[in-house]
């Protein structure tokens, strides 16, 4: 009885150490330049947003009413605004808020996305069809309407709510309106994020349930639990990956959009778009006040946006060759 | 042939109900197979072939319980499998592996050939992981690939390479049976010789029975023991490889093997071809009667309207034509 | 039959070399290839998947994709070299004096347009035709390549055409302009073998009618066997063996050649004997071996063939037929 000899690989040399796919993409971002400058400024920022209270010079309330309006300068980087507050100050703790909503708001959208969208994909039939429709209705639904109807309407009760936990109990914590905004800022943005991740994660489900190495899986006997472990996730994943890259840029751009128009983070706290509502208003006095929150909300979505392309093209190596 | 069959297919049905219309509210049918009888022996080969769309893959499929027969029986081992639920279904399932067409897609891109191969293994607890290395080069060195592939990822392998590993991870199972859906048909042609010679080998080495099916006759010829001839979700003709390469009885087989080139240039010269007109009508509205009436040369007003019948002209030669005598010998 | 001897190919490329950008910098993957194409000759090249077939055809019209480029060569169509023209000579040659028909006709053909205008558009901008005349045209075309009711279909999109049928509208853009050379790109791997039989006894027809020449470019040996007059066999970017297709399928002398017929299952076969098969797998396109391409994988593979690149050489004994081996040539010698 003989088996065919050996045969020699022409495809790989054998001093070559095996890559994963991982591997592969993680070095194919590496060689991207322009993906790398994004993720070095996202870092950035992330960094900026985690130790800010630690890296501004003065507290973003504090009010200087004898340095109102000022330019940039070496004491204050930005300058200051019409209350005398420092606007570097600001600007960092506004990446906070930048980064706490973005991050939050779109780790909720994905739970829930990815969580309908695989079952959706997996199971198919009749709950495929409810939540596809349950989907569309969403997205059909426009955002900013929708954000504004859930502000105007749940704001006022809620508020009047905590303001009576207050007095019955005391707890300083029903003082902080912040919460409030927080609350509905990230519920409504959440509730209008999470569609378009259960379209991919449902889109990537069936077509990779379709190929051959899932039939492969089924037909030894695996149970559905393996096969979506460690079949489906691990290669749904990577588009994923690059949707939620996109989509922390996109979220710190709704975010600001919101505080922009008064319905999301409200003064005092800072929020680039806010900041940017505010310096509008008196920007051929004292330009600074809008240049600095814009130029930082432009560069973090240039950064996400580049970063998303450049996973995009990692992952999915055959579209950009 | 008196054996007692390893695999019988009796009356097997698959149509597909695809949903039309922005509600789905609009169904059509499509025949996939219909009422497809076969018996599969120990340690045969026997080979499926047809044109596309002609029901031969779905018929593998719907055999392994991978898809859900409409109504028929597959009978192995005294049960009728395609009855099963995935979980009665497992112990089976084995025993019945599929080796498939695309080398590029038929292995998770995410794990290594150790991972692939040692999975059915481990999880139908063939070895403990102790013993699972030693396993893994064992059945690496079957389909002749080195050990040290295990630490490899698909991607990093040619196509013909990674069709070897998918054979091993079918091997895995220490299965009795493989369907080998157009396992061949996608790799280089030099490439193809060496997978035909390893499938060979292997059914030597481990008595091994194969449903082969592949639309490449001359492959088919050379494999085979016996040979099916399927058109549009029904089988035509089948007999033993000599029988039905020598005497074909129904005009759709003559029609497919005057089709395959040779490579043989005086003789292509010589040759008389029967070029069948027209295309395979739409599995979504067969034809009534014997399904190849449509396209075949000597088609009669019977043709048109009633089914013929599955008849065994010949011991071992079976074929479903009404023009065909019973007892022909060609 | 080849083209008299003293008559100029049509089709003559000498030395074409083509290379690709990869991440170690440029690799040559097509390497000085030389093909002729009589008048009215009809021309196989064979090869398999990455050999760099298509690739050659296409840097002709220079269809290349991107980060492929031609290095260095030249090939004279018509006595004007395709490589050095302008883009609007070019232009005049694509689709005009040269027709294409390709692999996926799905792929091929603009889903949204009707089959009769994809007909009609280099009628009307190679021929400068009428709309009118052109419409004429193209239902003479479609009639050409054999589809039933041509008046009807031509309003038809490809989506309502079967696979065999959309390959025959794809025939009769190729023919559109009466080429003096068509390209045929695998026109029938994508189909079922009773439909590619139809479709190579229409080229086979239409080649005498049109008394055109033909390039069929293929993977598959025994289809090409009662096609073609004369047949190249490509491995790895180098052309190993060029002869006549009877002389090659009596004599085949290259070992890729060889091994390859070998390696087709035959009539006579014993069920389940033993294919020759050659050994190992080609290698990717870009990481070509040093010395003889095939060398690798070659059992007669001696010291010089790693060493050096061997070039096509005239078979003693036979008229038209080159192989590119050391190992043969030597043989010969010695022969001789």
């Amino acid at each position: 009885m003989t088996i065919t000899p050996v045969i020699l690989s022409s495809t790989v040399a054998d001093d070559e150490p095996p890559v994963s796919l991982w591997r592969d993409a993680w070095h194919r971002l590496l060689r991207n330049k322009l993906a790398v400058a994004g993720l070095a400024v996202v870092i950035l920022l992330a960094f900026v947003a985690v130790f800010g209270p630690w890296l501004t010079p003065y507290d973003f309330l504090t009010q200087d009413l004898n340095a109102r309006n000022q330019a940039p300068s070496l004491a204050h980087l930005f300058g200051t605004d019409d209350l005398g507050r420092d606007v570097f100050s600001r600007v960092v703790y506004g990446t906070r808020t930048a980064f706490v909503v973005a991050i939050v708001v779109t780790a909720i959208a994905v739970v829930i996305g990815v969580a309908l969208g695989a079952m959706a994909g997996f199971f198919g039939g009749m709950f495929d069809r409810i939540v596809m429709w349950f989907t569309d209705m969403t997205m059909s639904v426009p955002n900013l309407l929708l954000v504004v109807v859930i502000n105007a309407s749940l704001k006022t009760p809620i508020t009047a709510w905590m303001e009576a936990r207050y007095q019955a109990t005391l707890n300083p914590f029903y003082r902080e309106t912040i919460w409030v905004d927080f609350l509905l800022v990230f519920g409504s943005m959440a509730l209008i994020s999470w569609p378009p991740y259960a379209r991919l994660v449902r889109a990537q489900v069936l077509s990779i349930r379709g190929r051959p190495y899932v039939t492969a899986a089924r037909a030894l006997g695996l149970t559905n639990r393996l096969i979506l472990m460690r079949y489906i996730v691990p290669n749904a994943i990577g588009p994923l990956i690059v949707s939620v890259s996109a989509g922390l840029g996109t979220a710190m751009v709704l975010e600001s959009a919101f505080s922009f128009l008064g319905v999301g983070v409200n003064p005092p706290t800072p929020s680039w778009g806010n900041m940017i509502s505010d310096g509008l208003r008196v920007w051929q006095h004292y330009p600074h006040l809008l240049a600095a929150p814009a130029a930082v909300l432009g560069l973090a979505t240039v950064a996400f946006s580049f970063l998303g392309d450049g996973l995009n093209d990692a992952l999915n190596p055959r579209g950009s060759k | 042939m008196a054996a007692e069959p390893l695999i019988k297919v009796e009356n097997l049905v698959k149509h597909f109900v695809v949903r039309l219309g922005a509600f789905g509210e609009r169904g059509a049918t499509v025949y996939a197979v219909d009422d497809v009888n076969f018996d599969i022996f120990a340690g045969e080969t026997l080979s499926l072939v047809g044109e596309s769309g002609c029901g031969k893959s779905t018929t593998g499929f719907t055999l392994l319980n991978l898809q859900k027969a409409t109504s028929g029986k597959v009978l192995f081992q005294g049960e009728n499998i395609v009855s099963l639920d995935e979980k009665r279904m497992r112990p089976y399932r084995r025993e019945l592996q599929i080796v498939f067409q695309d080398p590029y897609s038929t292995l998770n891109p995410r794990m290594t050939i150790g991972e692939v191969v040692g999975e059915p293994i481990l999880f139908h607890k063939l070895a403990t992981k102790a013993e699972l290395p030693e396993r893994v080069s064992r059945l690496l060195a079957d389909v002749g690939l080195p050990a040290r592939f295990a630490q490899r990822y698909p991607h990093e392998l040619s196509g013909g390479q990674r069709q070897r590993v998918a054979i091993a991870r079918a091997l895995a199972c220490e299965p009795k049976f493989i369907v080998c859906d157009e396992a061949i048909s996608a790799l280089d042609v030099s490439v193809q010789a060496q997978i035909i010679n390893l499938l060979l080998d292997l059914q030597e080495k481990y008595g091994l029975t194969y449903l082969f099916i592949a639309h490449d006759l001359a492959v088919v010829r050379h494999i085979s023991t016996r040979v099916g001839v399927m058109y549009l979700g029904r089988m035509a003709e089948l007999a033993s490889r000599e029988q039905l390469f020598s005497n074909p009885l129904h005009p759709y087989t003559k029609a497919l093997l005057s089709a395959v080139p040779e490579a043989d240039p005086e003789l292509e010269k010589t040759r008389q071809r029967q070029i069948l007109t027209g295309d395979v009508p739409s599995p979504l509205a067969p034809p009534a009667g014997c399904r190849f009436h449509t396209r075949c040369p000597i088609a009669m007003d019977k043709c048109k309207a009633v089914v013929p019948e599955w008849r065994e002209v010949v011991p071992g030669h079976h074929v479903a034509c009404h023009a065909v005598e019973q007892g022909a010998a060609g | 039959m080849t083209a008299p001897a003293d008559n100029k190919p049509l089709l003559d490329v000498r030395g074409l070399t083509i290379e690709i950008d990869t991440r170690r910098g440029p690799a040559v993957i097509v390497d000085g290839i030389n093909l002729t194409v009589g008048k009215g000759e009809t021309v196989g090249v064979v090869g398999e998947s990455g050999c760099g077939k298509s690739l050659t055809m296409l840097s002709l019209v220079r269809l290349l994709p991107n980060k492929i480029r031609v290095k260095s060569g030249t090939a004279e169509f018509a006595g004007r070299d395709l490589l050095k023209m302008s883009k609007s000579e070019l232009r005049q040659v694509r689709g005009g004096k040269i027709g294409f028909v390709f692999q996926d006709p799905m792929t091929s053909l603009n889903p949204v347009m009707r089959i009769g205008d994809q007909l009609c558009e280099p009628l009307i901008y190679h021929r400068n035709m009428s709309k009118a005349d052109a419409r004429e045209r193209a239902i003479e075309l479609l009639r050409l390549v054999g589809i039933p009711g041509p008046e009807q279909r031509i309003e038809a999109y490809p989506h309502e055409l079967s696979g065999g049928m959309r390959q025959r509208v794809m025939i009769a853009i190729g023919l559109a302009c009466d080429p003096e050379l068509l390209i045929a790109d695998e026109p029938t791997t994508a189909l079922d073998v009773t439909i590619q039989a139809q479709i190579v006894d229409l080229v086979k027809d239409l080649r005498k009618k049109l008394n055109m020449s033909v390039v069929w470019i293929t993977h598959d040996l025994a289809l090409i066997a009662g096609l073609v007059d004369r047949v190249a066999v490509l491995y790895a970017g180098t052309v190993v063996e060029d002869a006549p297709v009877n002389e090659l399928f009596a004599r085949p002398t290259h070992p890729y050649t060889r091994g390859l017929l070998a390696s087709i299952p035959k009539l006579s076969d014993e069920r389940a004997s033993r294919l020759s098969s050659i050994g190992g797998t080609p290698p990717e396109p870009g990481r070509r071996p040093k010395g003889c391409p095939f060398a690798p994988r070659c059992a007669l593979a001696e010291s010089v063939c790693h060493e050096r690149v061997p070039v096509l050489e005239p078979v003693a004994g036979s008229t038209g037929h080159r192989v590119a081996c050391f190992v043969a040539q030597r043989q010969m010698m010695e022969a001789a």
